[in-house]
């Protein structure tokens, strides 16, 4: 013993070594390095010189992420799917190959798992296809990925998926709520199925279930609806797409999605049709709308919504301070619009359409470009506070028509006005209205007394 | 030449070799070599006398510092952070599921050792006087592994770290009067939460390493000062074991003559007392059975090491630390289970409440502590104790066949189910 | 027992005791090297030209750079980060200067220093179109001031 304890040691040392150098091998040749360098060689092979070549080839082996913070999610797909963006890749074998028709979805700002499922944040097939025990999103099979629009999209039709909206509809006309319960209404016979996409994602056997439920699931008390393949399908879809993840609430919070209703929603809100009209329906002052998206280029109508003069000069629409993505929505709204969405924006108005409007939205406009808003407020309620004028604060203009004239007002907004003052004895109000008529046009202040105008006769009304 | 000269006299300290004093100093100057005494006996080396589960504890314990410190550089102990951290180990730090495995398989490690140390002491008597505290000691620092071990559980914040942490803190809470009290103080909260999950993180990494640090060193020095391992009992000679002198020791044997200090000369400790060397009492039979710590001690705990750090980087190579979902306290899985070395209690707590969760824990752990005290006889001869051998082999029997029961033979709903049997639907 | 062949396995096994121990001290080095980041990517796209106005530049803060969007020249990319000590500075429109609000240096709208400690001028970085039309910015690649991209 006493004898070979030393070579003892020099055994146990040596197999040490031996698992160091092992475990240092295994965590030094991950997978993912291995794709890297194939895919270098395809990029190569497409570069003309022989530096280019060389560029390609040494380029730093590196893990790649988007990173979703809104949604807890880290994506690092791209880490091997290296062609995702790469349109010269689109004959490339998998994992290298282009993703076709993927704009506006962007892996930086949408990151892969949110339609395809998987595991984020894994760098080897097996786990980030998420076909692991203890992993709730495997990857969804091919015809099943467009299920996953509805996660974001939850309402109204998605183009491309009648699935989803087949599936709602049947889900809300069949009583399926009768048992189950969905976003917390519906009855407890059955499971909840608010989190039926997030957990359960085994579209085959969702299908088959709805198609004969005693099929998959014995004794199930789920009777069989005799759903014809589509129905099976469509409800599939809409299953696959609940999850109680925010995710429509994420991206929209983020204004990354220019879908038509959230420019439906800015065509009211901008109020739109009190200039424009859609097919003959609405205000006469500017040009119909239906059928403009056809006339024009998206980067036009783009342009024309960001600066109107800067297209047509001396055009009268106001320049209305939109988002880029506000801006898409609104064009994709109008690719859609027909003449009756715009008789139902129409008649939800609380007061009917009147020639003057096209007039008093460009007041509006300049009343809120213009700064009038600082002082005055966005109600006009004036407010502000201004220490030693009449009142203390700056007037409210809602009833500017009570005590001055249209052409008084006009002269006040054109030549300024210091307030009245209370105590002669104290320092002058710090708030004064200024002069106007050396910043604004003429036009801009008529539209402005206009718009002052047009808030009082509606409070007549009521 | 003198400056390298002077810095590396700094370091050593100690004269040169080639002379008797710098020999010694060689030994007293260096704290490895000066924690072990500088001649051992032989029999004491021997692997079946021991098996070194101590010092495999304390190795063990030393890879789940080192791991552990390299784990803390990529966690962040906050919800649902810990579990993306997991991941990151997992997928992308370099080393980083190598180190966790190791981590997680050395603590499962620790807490067997632990135990195992703990039975060896207890047959070969060793407990007995003058080492009954330490045996104390012992019993607290098995706790501290246990609480180590159940704070790094709910660290990684998926589904088996939050239930497991769920069960083993209401098993906890049966406890009359203070047993609530002392889970929310744990918890931070009523539930297993975020607020949880920072205390176990602090207790984990701060309170209870340290606390178990101190405690081995005190462990460590008893041992070295009770007179070294304990022989093994059948070396005993019944005459000679009353008359080992060791330091601390109370009782038998003549005291120590004591010479009063001079007033006008300063002494080094050493010269304080006179007569024989105040160590063990060693007769001349004995001083052949004794070997040089250095190298024969030392090579030895080397190879212990070695083992103790091979098995754990073989077993980590090959398996991996479980991580399951990220935690979900709307789902319970079935059956939540505690960790494995707490399913004995949850296995009795599944009979009974007050049982499982009160009367047992405490009365096991007042025994063990109570155990030097109550087993006076100074026999260490195993024919001489039946009476203790049995009981603690009940102790230990039933305890280990509780734990595979509550491991492997209960399924969902807690039935009793055999684990070859697989039920349809489990999932 | 030989003390020779005692010394001369010992030895052998502390040599390979510390070649373990040396590998693992690269490991360590290598495990604490980050792998991922979680921070603004150095090349990003910031949005479509139409976003960018002409006049001042655009502040983005997450990125800490400004865009200059100019009609006849085109766009460039400045950084907002000061060369002194690393804060990051603001665009005064009074004076058309940058000033970083920790050490009073003041750079030019062409970013060259023209008061205070800040050693070197503001970096420009390189900005080009990508496929889908939308702006590149390439922290990475540095480029002279005088860079434009013309959309």
């Amino acid at each position: 013993m006493e004898r070979r304890l030393p070579q003892f040691f020099f055994v146990l040392s040596l197999i040490v070594l031996a698992l160091m150098l092992a475990a240092v091998w295994q965590a030094g040749t991950p997978a993912w390095k291995t794709y890297q360098q194939e895919f270098h060689r395809l990029e190569a092979a497409g570069e003309p010189n022989a530096a280019a070549k060389s560029d390609v080839m040494n380029a730093a082996l590196v893990i790649r992420q988007d990173l979703l913070p809104g949604l807890q999610r880290v994506d690092r797909c791209t880490t091997c799917h290296l062609g995702v963006e790469d349109p010269t890749m689109k004959n490339a074998p998998q994992p290298f190959t282009f993703h076709t028709n993927l704009a506006p979805h962007i892996p930086a700002k949408f990151g892969c798992t949110v339609c395809h499922g998987g595991q984020g944040l894994a760098t080897d097939k097996l786990n980030a296809h998420g076909t692991v025990p203890f992993w709730q999103e495997p990857l969804l099979p091919k015809e099943y990925i467009r299920a996953s629009c509805g996660r974001c999209h939850k309402e109204g039709e998605v183009p491309g998926v009648p699935e989803l909206t087949d599936g709602r509809r049947l889900f809300e006309t069949q009583g399926c709520r009768g048992c189950h319960k969905l976003n917390g209404v519906g009855g407890t016979i059955g499971p909840d199925l608010t989190e039926e996409g997030a957990i359960r994602r085994f579209p085959e056997w969702l299908e088959r279930h709805f198609l004969d439920p005693n099929a998959v699931s014995r004794n199930s008390p789920m009777p069989n609806f005799h759903f014809t393949k589509e129905q099976a399908r469509a409800l599939t879809f809409y299953m696959l797409s609940l999850t109680s993840e925010q995710m429509g609430t994420y991206y929209s919070s983020v204004r990354l999605i220019p879908s038509a209703g959230y420019g439906r929603e800015l065509f009211i809100e901008k109020n739109c049709i009190a200039c424009h009209n859609i097919g003959g329906v609405g205000a006469k002052s500017g040009p119909d709308l239906s059928g403009v998206t056809k006339q024009h280029s998206p980067g036009w109508l783009d342009e024309q919504l960001v600066n109107p003069q800067m297209i047509y000069p001396g055009s009268i629409m106001p320049a209305y301070d939109l988002e880029t993505n506000a801006r898409k929505a609104i064009v994709a709204f109008m690719a859609s619009a027909t003449a009756e969405d715009a008789q139902s924006i129409l008649s939800a108005r609380t007061r009917p359409l009147t020639p003057q409007d096209a007039a008093i939205e460009a007041g509006k406009q300049s009343f809120a470009r213009f700064g009038c808003v600082g002082c005055h407020g966005l109600q006009l309620q004036g407010g502000v506070p201004n220490p030693n004028s009449q009142g203390g604060e700056v007037p409210s203009l809602l009833h500017a028509s009570d005590d001055y004239t249209k052409e008084e007002v006009i002269k006040i907004i054109q030549n300024g006005k210091a307030p009245p003052v209370e105590d002669t004895a104290k320092p002058a109000p710090p708030l004064y209205m200024p002069q106007w008529k050396s910043v604004l046009t003429d036009e801009d202040i008529h539209r402005i007394a206009d718009y002052l105008w047009s808030l009082q006769k509606k409070k007549d009304a009521w | 030449m003198n400056l390298i000269r002077d810095a590396w006299q700094s370091i050593i300290r100690r004269d040169p070799l080639s002379t008797d004093k710098g020999k010694s100093e060689l030994v007293f100057l260096n704290v490895w070599l000066h924690i072990h005494p500088a001649k051992v006996k032989k029999e004491n080396l021997k692997v079946k006398h021991t098996f070194y589960l101590g010092f495999i504890t304390f190795f063990l314990f030393l890879i789940l510092v080192t791991t552990g410190v390299a784990l803390m550089f990529y966690y962040r102990p906050d919800a649902p952070h810990a579990y993306q951290d997991m991941k990151d180990l997992q997928f992308v730090v370099y080393l980083g599921s190598f180190l966790r495995n190791m981590h997680r398989w050395a603590a499962h490690g620790m807490v067997i050792c632990v135990f195992l140390h703990m039975c060896r002491v207890f047959y070969t008597g060793s407990y007995k006087r003058p080492r009954q505290f330490n045996w104390v000691i012992g019993v607290f620092l098995f706790l501290l592994t246990l609480g180590l071990s159940f704070t790094g559980y709910l660290l990684p914040w998926d589904q088996l770290a939050f239930w497991a942490i769920t069960v083993g803190t209401n098993i906890g809470s049966y406890a009359p009067l203070v047993g609530g009290r002392i889970r929310e103080l744990l918890l931070g909260g009523h539930t297993v939460g975020e607020s949880a999950l920072l205390r176990f993180y602090v207790l984990h990494v701060a309170v209870l390493p340290a606390v178990a640090t101190l405690l081995t060193m005190v462990h460590f020095w008893r041992v070295r000062k009770d007179g070294g391992l304990s022989r093994p009992v059948w070396k005993l000679k019944e005459a000679k074991s009353a008359e080992l002198v060791t330091i601390g020791a109370p009782g038998n044997g003549a005291p120590l003559a004591v010479v009063p200090a001079s007033k006008d000369k300063t002494y080094g400790l050493m010269e304080v007392v006179t007569g024989k060397p105040i160590f063990e009492t060693v007769s001349m039979e004995e001083e052949e059975d004794t070997v040089f710590s250095y190298p024969y001690a030392f090579f030895r705990e080397g190879v212990a090491l070695l083992v103790t750090v091979a098995s754990v980087m073989a077993v980590s190579l090959f398996w991996q630390a479980p991580l399951e979902e990220l935690a979900n306290p709307a789902k319970t899985p079935n059956p939540a289970k505690a960790p494995w070395y707490f399913l004995g209690l949850q296995e009795l707590v599944s009979h009974s409440a007050l049982l499982g969760g009160v009367i047992v824990p405490t009365l096991a752990v007042l025994a063990l502590i109570a155990i030097p005290y109550i087993d006076l006889t100074p026999s260490r001869r195993p024919a001489d104790r039946k009476w203790a051998i049995r009981a603690f082999t009940l102790f230990v029997v039933v305890n280990v066949v509780l734990i595979i029961v509550g491991t492997f033979f209960r399924g969902p709903g807690w039935a009793l189910v055999p684990p070859w049997v697989h039920i349809v639907g489990a999932e | 027992m030989k003390r020779r062949s005692f010394l001369s396995w010992g030895t052998a096994g502390l040599v390979a005791l510390w070649s373990a121990v040396g590998v693992s001290l690269g490991a360590v080095v290598r495990f604490l090297t980050p792998s991922v980041f979680y921070e603004p990517p150095q090349n990003f796209k910031i949005g479509n030209p139409a976003d960018f106005s002409f006049g001042p530049p655009t502040f983005l803060a997450e990125e800490k750079i400004f865009v200059f969007r100019d009609r006849e020249k085109g766009f460039a990319v400045a950084s907002a980060v000061c060369t002194h000590l690393g804060c990051t500075v603001g665009y005064f429109q009074s004076d058309e200067r940058f000033h970083c609000p920790c050490h009073g240096s003041v750079f030019g709208s062409d970013g060259t220093v023209q008061h205070g400690p800040a050693p070197r001028p503001l970096e420009w970085f390189e900005v080009t179109l990508a496929r889908d039309g939308q702006l590149r910015v390439d922290k990475d690649h540095a480029v002279p001031a005088s860079y434009r991209l013309m959309v």
